[in-house]
């Protein structure tokens, strides 16, 4: 920062502060929690005064979400028996009458597809890790693998709403959103809730997203996710126009500060002096966001972790950077919406395409993390809405299938901050299909993700209609105690 | 009992604010201290929900609070705290009996504890929850201060303040008050001109007449429809999955249309829940009904229509709920509700009224999801008529020839009716109609007696000294049936035989080929369907039959061959009489007699006639009557008839045209999504747990058992809903939407919860207002601009917002009007406000959304691939990019970031309240956005051409037209100061002057200095930024 600006930065906060010390009542300050620490003895700007509800393990999360429905049985569950079903029938005994989407619905058979992909066993952990994931079987010692979420939703925009918000359809707060509103923000430059949408390489349609799913629904929108994007202002309409500079902006900023500073003394409404905050927030944020996307300092062992695409914006091994650096400036969720994985068809070379966009840059992620101490307090989780079905979609052959949606069980990783490392945990029967034992609701995938942070999944509500709204709903359901150190 | 002593009343109100002043020995009132604080605490394990009852107890009914419990107590002994499990339970130190446990997450603060005991000492009185209750008006209170009452609502305003020991503020200056109330009511500001009009008049209506000004505006209309927008969840794309586009803006016109024109709120809720089912509803009433079906849809691949359908439903449910009801029913679709009495069976039977769309559940992708309606424009429905009168003139000299040429029907004795395949001559003497001759050889026709003739007058000759043909194409279609075989004729000259004759049929290529003699002639892919060997040259000298199965060659059933080529390698030959041996009707056909039209008909079985004829061909010929005879026999000449067709065909082909015509324009016709009912109601069921596959019992329809009953006389359906809603003893209806417009004007409800006026929102802060307002808005006729204009001329709306910190530490939300409202503008009028400023607004009603520029890459983000929303263009010009807002294209999965970043909501439900927060983004947007931007220019340009010669007249001019008053000294100074420092930089810097002042749509006045219109600029974008200028204050 230059030093003008910093002197009149500084001043105009000096005098905000001390201003608001003067002549602003307990009750006008909470509505400007947004700039000001809630306690002496921490850095968090907002959120509930009763959270956390404990002591948290970990104080920011980044969620890799795959979008479409990884298939299960060619990446993470290993289903040796199923080379002896190569194109009999899913039995009716493991079928027993589920609903099926109307895509398969009408199919004669359910010829079984057993995964043409080879599986080893990896770490201490002595994991079942798919070729196609030869980074992650690297690292199987950090994760912990449950087999066992299931959703009851089977189609894309109904299961990933869910998975997202809590309920099916549109309309209810995101995680993410959740935890800005309850926990607040661990900084003043940076939202506290940033959302990335990188490229994918399968080829195929991939599912659409929705801004829902990182939105405030009920909430305010100020806790909705900000998109931090790969083209243009990586903030919207964070630059200057054409022909204004910084010291330019910064000049009518002071005017406009001033200005807004003499009305407030004329009205007296603390709401002016939180707009006059927010102005400035967005002055540091043009230095901030320029700051945190420029990698040019990033050694160059580091870049070559993450893979060849790191340096192209837009892909996904530059947004496991961005996660990587914007965890390092303690924002408090991060999720990366990686699309591409709804392999109905063609399975044998899309899936491929799209592990080759993620593995490495997943492991990367981790290590990185891992090496400056960031795992230590920070939460990763991996997984998609559903998974896919044991049985083909389409044209069956030894070399290549397709799978239809599968809502009954499907995989996802946590690692880091109040995790149990190098746990598989769960166990689907042969076929993938239905859960045998430690079965995880997607309500309780959530609750273990509040419960890392600090926040017991029950008593984080916010009365809407007459009814104590809840990411995980109203039914019972619970942290999975089995994965959390 | 409903009300309470002003006392109570006012210590209630603080207690929605936080801020608790109970003294535990007043009396305590029911509804408003003790049933909030048990429903919260008690109702989930005591409330209405029978399937999580826990011992039996329940609650929210007063025979549940005082009945005996199982093991002979009581939880409530009325005056006996000592005698009343209730009290003990939360008083108690054991942790295994103490309630609420520890379990559910809920725990009573001390006072809380105390005041249930207290409530119980004092007899533990009970009352019905105020809000289902019809609305009764009390008297208006009396108030020390009479001077400041202007209307009955400042009355119940200042009850409460006096109590409350506050005084009002005084009114605002009238700078100010014109801004707010142009604002409130049109959503843009004043002129200058329109504050200097209202500066200037002194009558002692002024006031008043600018309120009637406005309410006459079309921007009134435009403005209010906002708000209705968000309740009825209008967008112009499908919401969910592909997102496509959907064809609705009528609807959101309609909107618009019936505030502007001040349609009664009544007829307001039958016309869109309900104008379908009106006698001969219009074509407005059928728009309105849209509201039904604004809801999301998805079509999804894979999607089951059982359970899209019950989500269309209860979309439909929830939204009428909240809207109307106030009311959160949407709890009871899984379960009975565990606050308010509403019952699984309930929601189920309220689902039973709106179940029953003649719709598909999937919406196909389509922008037209049936149901729909056309809503032409003027010009189209008059283009209409003329092409239908057309077309009916041409029937009638259609008829008229049919007329003139008698059938006789001995022509048909002797002849059968049995279907048999016979020749149909597609070529003969002359090309088919439509038919273009093609290649380098054109066509030879030759005659006799020169030439030999096998048909008619004529035949083709080929004669080459290489390979030629005669072709043609795009002819009208010889139509191939099952088993036809073509053939054609052809004569070979003796002396000169080609070498290899060939026929090609034409369909979507030149692919379908047979030949005689050598193989010389290289088309095709040889011994295939293309190239097909029929065997040696035939006999010279003499016509030969030459066919070929049309299977044989490639041409399968249904093929419509619309071109022929007779091909030969030299030699001489002619060609004559081509077609098919068929049965397979064929276009422009033409018969000699009944009975061979009979013939086709039936080989077509029948398709293609009208279904009265169809009846009649299916009788024996002996079986017809004479008058069936002799429609068919009008109907065979029409359109078979050899001797008619000479005349008819023409005619035919001129309406075919007209009809044509007729088509376009109908397709071009905007449509909009309205409501039909099916002829018979769908059946409802219970669904357990809201799931669309687990049904329980069968519900028939009706409204909830907590509200009055429908009456008898009116219909078990979604009119006789909408006239039950708006019935006087309706508790909510009313009370729900004064609450609403209050909302809107106020800033905060009088019942801060406006979607939920159920046992868990907020009580009012001001009960008897919001009744007084209710029976008010009811007995009036439902007149919205009255209601609005009533509160817009109270004292209360016109006060000055300055607030003490005294006031803001005992009024802090402004919820008892200590003050005048004040709040930040919401997207859409900042941004009508900035174009407005900007000199930039087009002042256009209504039509199809418009896309002004948004950054690159957000639909793209996001859409399916597959979606026809997936990438997006803006317009350009300024007739599209600077239209109102309301008009901006609505995607609902991405929607405009120029209205999210500013609260608005997504439109993918129902919104009655929006959130207004402050945040860094909405700086950036409000800073740097193009159009913020060309609107900062806009201003300046106006300052620099309207405001006068100095610097200072042009600060003040700019500083007025965007606040409506004159700068103070101080602000003057700040403003100067800027001016001078950006007119010092950018007279440096004069390439970055023009690169700010190119940004937008529109260019910048050539006339205008470029360094000097870009520091003005920057003075522009500071006072669209200021916060008095983002602010209704």
């Amino acid at each position: 920062m230059d030093p003008i600006r910093e002197r009149l930065t500084s001043l105009t906060r000096r005098h905000f502060f001390g201003r608001a010390g003067v002549s602003i009542g307990g009750a006008a300050l909470a509505s400007m929690l947004a700039e000001h620490p809630i306690r002496a003895d921490s850095t968090q700007y907002g959120g509930m005064p009763e959270l956390p509800h404990f002591a948290p393990k970990a104080k920011r999360a980044i969620y890799l979400h795959m979008n479409g429905g990884p298939a299960q049985m060619d990446l993470l569950d290993y289903k040796p028996k199923m080379g002896e079903f190569y194109d009999k029938d899913l039995p009716e005994s493991v079928r027993k009458g589920q609903r099926l989407t109307t895509m398969t619905s009408g199919q004669a058979r359910f010829p079984i597809a057993p995964s043409k992909f080879s599986f080893k066993q990896y770490g201490k952990s002595g994991a079942w890790v798919s070729e196609l994931l030869p980074w992650h079987a690297k690292m199987v010692d950090d994760l912990a693998i449950v087999k066992t979420v299931w959703t009851e939703a089977i189609n894309h925009d109904p299961a990933v709403t869910y998975i997202c918000t809590g309920n099916q359809l549109p309309g209810r707060p995101s995680l993410g959103s959740w935890l800005s509103y309850g926990l607040g923000s661990m900084n003043k430059d940076l939202p506290s809730f940033v959302v990335m949408v990188p490229r994918w390489s399968s080829k195929s349609n991939a599912q659409a997203l929705y801004n829902r799913l990182w939105g405030s629904g009920v909430l305010p929108s100020k806790y909705q996710g900000v998109a931090l994007r790969s083209q243009g202002d990586p903030v919207l309409f964070l630059s200057n126009p054409s022909g204004v500079d910084s010291t330019t902006r910064r000049r009518m900023l002071d005017a406009l500060d001033q200005i807004n500073q003499q009305e407030y003394e004329s009205l007296g409404d603390p709401e002016i002096q939180t707009r006059i905050a927010q102005y400035e927030m967005a002055f540091r944020m043009q230095t901030s966001i320029p700051d945190l996307t420029n990698i040019a300092n990033e050694p160059k062992h580091i870049l070559e972790m993450y893979g060849d695409e790191v340096t192209k914006p837009g892909s996904f091994a530059h947004c496991a950077l961005m996660a990587r650096r914007l965890a390092e400036r303690d924002v408090r969720f991060i999720q990366i919406f990686h699309r591409g994985w709804d392999q109905h068809g063609d399975l044998a070379n899309e899936l491929p395409r799209q592990t080759k966009d993620v593995d490495q840059a997943c492991f990367a992620l981790v290590q990185d993390l891992k090496q400056r101490g960031l795992l230590d307090d920070t939460l990763v989780i991996w997984g998609g809405e559903f998974g896919r079905t044991v049985y083909c979609q389409g044209g069956l052959s030894k070399e290549n299938y397709g799978r239809d949606h599968h809502p009954k069980c499907f995989p996802t990783w946590f690692a880091g901050a109040g995790i149990k490392p190098g746990v598989v945990y769960g166990e689907t029967d042969d076929f993938s299909y239905n859960i045998v034992e430690n079965p995880v609701h997607i309500h309780d995938l959530n609750a273990t993700i509040l419960h890392c942070l600090g926040i017991d999944h029950r008593r984080l509500s916010v009365k809407f209609q007459g009814l104590d709204l809840r990411l995980t709903g109203v039914e019972e359901h619970h942290p999975v105690k089995g994965i959390l150190a | 009992m409903l009300f309470m002593s002003a006392a109570v009343n006012v210590a209630f109100a603080l207690s929605t604010m936080g801020v608790w002043t109970e003294n535990p020995g007043s009396k305590i009132d029911f509804n408003r201290q003790i049933r909030p604080l048990i429903a919260d605490n008690c109702f989930s394990c005591h409330g209405p929900d029978e399937k999580e009852r826990k011992a039996g107890l329940r609650l929210d009914t007063r025979d549940g609070m005082f009945a005996a419990l199982k093991d002979g107590g009581h939880a409530v002994t009325a005056s006996n705290p000592d005698e009343s499990e209730l009290v003990a339970r939360i008083e108690t130190d054991d942790a295994n009996s103490l309630m609420p446990p520890a379990s559910s997450g809920r725990k009573l603060t001390a006072d809380q504890v105390k005041l249930l005991r207290t409530w119980v000492e004092q007899g533990a009185p009970w009352a019905d929850h105020w809000a289902f209750e019809a609305p009764r008006t009390s008297p208006i209170p009396a108030v020390q201060d009479k001077s400041w009452i202007k209307t009955p609502i400042d009355a119940f305003v200042l009850a409460r303040l006096e109590a409350e020991k506050l005084t009002p503020n005084g009114e605002v200056d009238r700078e100010t008050l014109i801004r707010r109330v142009t604002l409130d009511l049109t959503g843009l500001p004043p002129t200058p001109q329109e504050v200097d009009a209202f500066l200037a008049d002194t009558t002692p209506d002024a006031y008043e007449k600018v309120i009637d000004r406005l309410m006459q505006s079309a921007h009134y209309g435009e403005h209010m429809a906002r708000f209705w927008l968000d309740a009825a969840r209008y967008g112009d794309t499908h919401g969910l999955h592909l997102d496509n586009y959907r064809e609705m803006w009528p609807y959101r016109d309609w909107v618009v249309r019936a505030f502007n024109s001040n349609l009664p709120f009544d007829q307001f809720v039958i016309e869109q829940l309900a104008g379908d089912l009106l006698p001969n509803p219009t074509l407005d009433q059928q728009i309105a009904s849209g509201f039904n079906r604004a809801h999301v849809t998805t079509s999804e691949g894979g999607s089951i229509d059982e359970e899209v359908y019950v989500r269309n439903v209860v979309d439909r449910v929830d939204t009428t709920g909240t809207i109307f009801l106030g009311m959160t029913i949407g709890c009871a679709r899984c379960h009975d509700h565990k606050y308010d009495p509403v019952r699984a069976k309930d929601y189920y039977s309220l689902f039973a009224l709106f179940n029953s769309c003649d719709e598909n559940p999937l919406d196909g992708n389509a922008a037209k999801h049936p149901p729909i309606v056309q809503v032409p424009t003027p010009e189209q429905t008059l283009k209409l008529a003329q092409l239908r009168d057309q077309a009916g003139a041409t029937r009638t000299r259609i008829s008229e020839e049919v007329a003139k040429t008698p059938y006789d029907s001995a022509l048909d004795q002797g002849q059968t009716e049995f279907v048999e395949r016979l020749d149909y001559v597609w070529f003969d003497d002359e090309l088919p109609p439509g038919a273009k001759q093609q290649g380098p050889t054109p066509w030879s026709l030759v005659a006799n007696p020169d030439h030999p003739v096998l048909s008619g007058g004529r035949s083709a000759r080929g004669q080459y000294e290489a390979m030629g043909q005669q072709v043609f194409e795009s002819a009208r279609p010889l139509t191939v049936g099952e088993g036809d075989t073509l053939f054609a004729y052809v004569f070979i000259d003796p002396t000169n035989p080609p070498k290899e004759i060939m026929l090609q049929w034409f369909s979507d290529g030149w692919k379908h080929r047979a030949y005689w003699g050598e193989n010389v002639i290289d088309y095709g892919a040889d011994n295939t369907p293309e190239r097909k060997p029929m065997g040696p040259l035939p006999k010279t000298a003499q016509w030969v039959r030459l066919e070929v199965e049309a299977q044989a060659v490639g041409i399968k059933p249904g093929t419509k061959i619309s071109g022929l080529a007779f091909t030969q390698q030299g030699g001489t030959a002619y060609w004559d009489k081509a077609g098919s041996l068929t049965w397979t009707p064929q276009e422009g056909q033409q018969f000699d007699t009944l009975s061979a039209w009979i013939r086709t008909q039936k080989a077509a079985k029948l398709a293609g006639l009208p279904g009265n004829f169809q009846e009649i061909l299916k009788k024996e010929r002996a079986a017809r009557s004479a008058d069936e005879l002799k429609a068919l026999t009008a109907y065979f000449i029409e359109n078979g008839y050899s001797k008619a067709q000479q005349a008819v065909a023409p005619l035919k082909a001129e309406l075919a045209k007209t009809d044509q015509e007729i088509k376009q324009v109908d397709d071009s016709i905007t449509t909009t999504l309205v409501s039909r009912e099916r002829a018979e109601p769908k059946p409802a069921y219970i669904l357990n747990r809201g799931e669309y596959d687990q049904r329980r019992e069968q519900v028939e329809r009706a409204t909830p058992a907590f509200l009055p009953p429908l009456p008898p006389e009116l219909p078990k359906n979604r009119m006789g809903f909408a006239r039950w809603l708006i019935m006087p003893e309706h508790p909510l209806t009313a009370r729900v939407t004064v609450n609403r417009l209050w909302l809107q004007f106020i800033g905060t409800g009088l019942v801060k919860t406006v979607e939920d006026f159920g046992l868990q929102g907020e009580p009012p802060t001001h009960p008897e207002l919001l009744d007084w307002l209710a029976v008010d808005f009811r007995e009036n006729g439902w007149d919205t601009k009255r209601f609005i204009k009533q509160l817009l001329m109270s004292s209360a709306y016109r006060q000055s917002t300055r607030v003490t910190p005294d006031k803001l530490a005992r009024d802090p939300q402004n919820r008892l009007l200590s003050r005048g409202p004040r709040f930040r503008l919401d997207a859409e009028t900042l941004r009508d406000q900035a174009l407005f400023l900007g000199n930039l607004l087009i002042d256009k009603v209504g039509g199809p959304g418009v896309k002004p520029p948004q950054p690159a890459g957000l639909w793209e983000a996001v859409g399916f691939v597959g979606s026809n929303t997936a990438i997006f263009t803006a317009d350009t010009g300024n007739e599209k990019v600077h239209r109102r807002s309301l008009y901006t294209f609505w995607k609902r999965t991405s929607p405009p970031p120029q209205m999210t970043i500013v609260d608005a909501p997504s439109r993918e439900a129902c919104t009655v309240r929006r959130e207004r927060t402050n945040t860094p983004l909405q700086a950036l947007l409000l800073m740097n956005e193009p159009q913020y931007v060309e609107a900062s220019r806009g201003l300046a340009e106006r300052g620099m051409r309207e405001g006068g010669s100095s610097d200072e007249e042009r600060l003040v001019y700019m500083f007025r037209l965007a606040t409506g008053r004159r700068a103070t000294a101080r602000e003057m100074a700040s403003l100067t100061g800027l001016l001078n420092d950006v007119r010092a930089h950018y007279k440096a810097e004069p390439e970055a002057a023009k690169q700010l002042i190119q940004t937008g749509e529109t260019k910048p006045d050539p006339s205008l200095d470029s360094s000097e219109l870009a520091a003005w600029t920057m003075i522009g974008n500071t006072i669209l930024n200021l916060d008095e200028v983002v602010t209704k204050g």
